[in-house]
């Protein structure tokens, strides 16, 4: 919950990095876990990730950890990438991110922080997702009608990746709460 | 060691010798042009180029087999979804005749030919470039250093966390986890989840032992970085930039014209 200009710091740049490896490698295994019935949608628990990188470092780590995760590993699973569903990854990320707006700097790691964490996540999952399918049917990539778009991609995905979102996240804030306590220069 | 992990294949072709940054710049153009298209025979010339660029990689079958199995997947099922929705919510006059009408079929198929060449275009770059190139060529195109530099750690970190994933894995089994495993793909995938919580904490952790390490080497004192690896854009290479601006010009124009 930094500032946009501290983001950009040597911690921020290694955060950026990490947590983009970090979505990258759990994304490659789960990539595998496609709900049936939807094209492409893959039941991912670690959308927690950019979520909690976005929430703890800022929305702009948050965007980039969505962003560059996504394209990797689809880089890895498959090949190639689709850059609308990387924007709406980072949009997972960059919501959470937007908490230091609500909640102030001694409640982060406390009740009210992990309960906007947690409705963050879904508003994220909601609007991330739902750049992902709308803009799929906008620009018309391999879908043709709104309804499609509507319950073959966002629906699904948004309502996996909010109640993935809304569980895994705040308890990845709580273990980085204790994790990190008592520690010098952590947040 | 990255490069074990990203689908590169190593080659000789025309394609493996441009330079990522005018790779780069063509499929930022086709994007564009491919958003901005809106009927089939605008969508054709695209996917005859994105099948060209692909072509020109010569990329063996036996490696992109993969890719070409998902791909086919998506467009075999992308059809079949579109051409039922289309005939089911916009129906109108007898079934056989809609069934058959060239007007669905168009609206059915256009949109999976978007994304197939979209699909053409992104794979055939991941497959040409090797991944060390991607941080050079993006800082050498104007963007700041500390962003490409994001994509380099990145790369370099994700056999790390894999590597992590096992060591974890195996430090839960020796304290009695038995993960459920055997031939069944989605009963080991499910062992993977009690693995997020402990490898992102370790993961967060570490970020600022790195951080340190690396302003201690003195990285972001200067404004200016230069890179080790300088690319040079040969006459092939501004030929595809050249080509690119132009596709990316007369798309726009068209659809300007259009509206």
């Amino acid at each position: 919950m930094k500032a946009v200009s501290k983001q950009f710091s040597t911690t921020g740049i290694v955060a950026m990095a990490i947590g983009t490896a970090l979505y990258a490698a759990f994304n490659v295994f789960f990539n595998v876990l496609q709900l049936p019935g939807t094209q492409l949608v893959a039941l991912r628990p670690s959308v927690a990730i950019p979520m909690f990188f976005g929430y703890v470092f800022g929305p702009v780590v948050g965007f980039v950890s969505g962003f560059l995760g996504n394209v990797i590993s689809d880089a890895i699973s498959w090949g190639g990438f689709w850059w609308n569903w990387d924007v709406g990854n980072g949009l997972l990320g960059l919501i959470p991110g937007l908490a230091y707006r609500f909640v102030s700097k001694e409640d982060i790691f406390r009740a009210k922080g992990y309960i906007t964490c947690a409705l963050l996540s879904i508003v994220g999952s909601i609007v991330g997702m739902g750049f992902a399918a709308y803009t799929d049917y906008i620009f018309g990539y391999g879908i043709s009608t709104i309804e499609e778009a509507t319950y073959a991609l966002f629906l699904p995905a948004a309502v996996t990746d909010a109640i993935n979102g809304a569980i895994i996240t705040p308890i990845l804030v709580a273990a980085y709460a204790s994790a990190a306590k008592g520690r010098a220069r952590r947040i | 060691m990255s490069t074990r992990f990203i689908k590169y294949i190593e080659g000789e072709s025309s394609i493996h010798k441009l330079d990522p940054r005018a790779k780069l710049t063509f499929i930022f153009f086709l994007v564009i042009s491919l958003s901005l298209a809106y009927s089939m025979s605008l969508v054709i010339p695209l996917l005859l180029i994105s099948l060209a660029f692909y072509s020109l990689a010569r990329l063996p079958w036996s490696k992109t087999k993969a890719t070409w199995k998902f791909i086919l997947l998506i467009i075999l099922f992308l059809s079949l979804l579109n051409y039922t929705t289309i005939v089911l919510l916009y129906a109108e006059g007898p079934l056989i005749e809609t069934l058959t009408s060239p007007e669905v079929v168009k609206r059915a198929v256009t949109p999976v030919l978007k994304l197939l060449s979209l699909a053409l275009a992104t794979a055939t770059l991941v497959f040409t470039t090797p991944p060390n190139l991607y941080a050079p060529a993006l800082g050498q195109m104007g963007i700041p250093y500390k962003a490409a530099y994001v994509i380099q750690l990145a790369l370099r970190y994700i056999p790390e966390f894999i590597a992590e994933m096992n060591k974890t894995l195996e430090a839960q089994m020796a304290r009695g986890f038995r993960p459920r495993g055997g031939r069944n793909p989605i009963a080991r995938l499910i062992s993977i989840i009690p693995l997020v919580v402990p490898v992102t904490i370790s993961a967060t952790l570490s970020i600022y032992d790195i951080a340190d390490s690396m302003e201690l080497r003195g990285f972001g004192e200067e404004r200016c970085h230069t890179w080790y690896r300088e690319l040079k854009l040969s006459s092939k290479d501004k030929l595809l930039v050249a080509l690119s601006y132009l596709m990316g010009a007369i798309y726009i124009a068209l659809f300007i014209m259009t509206r």
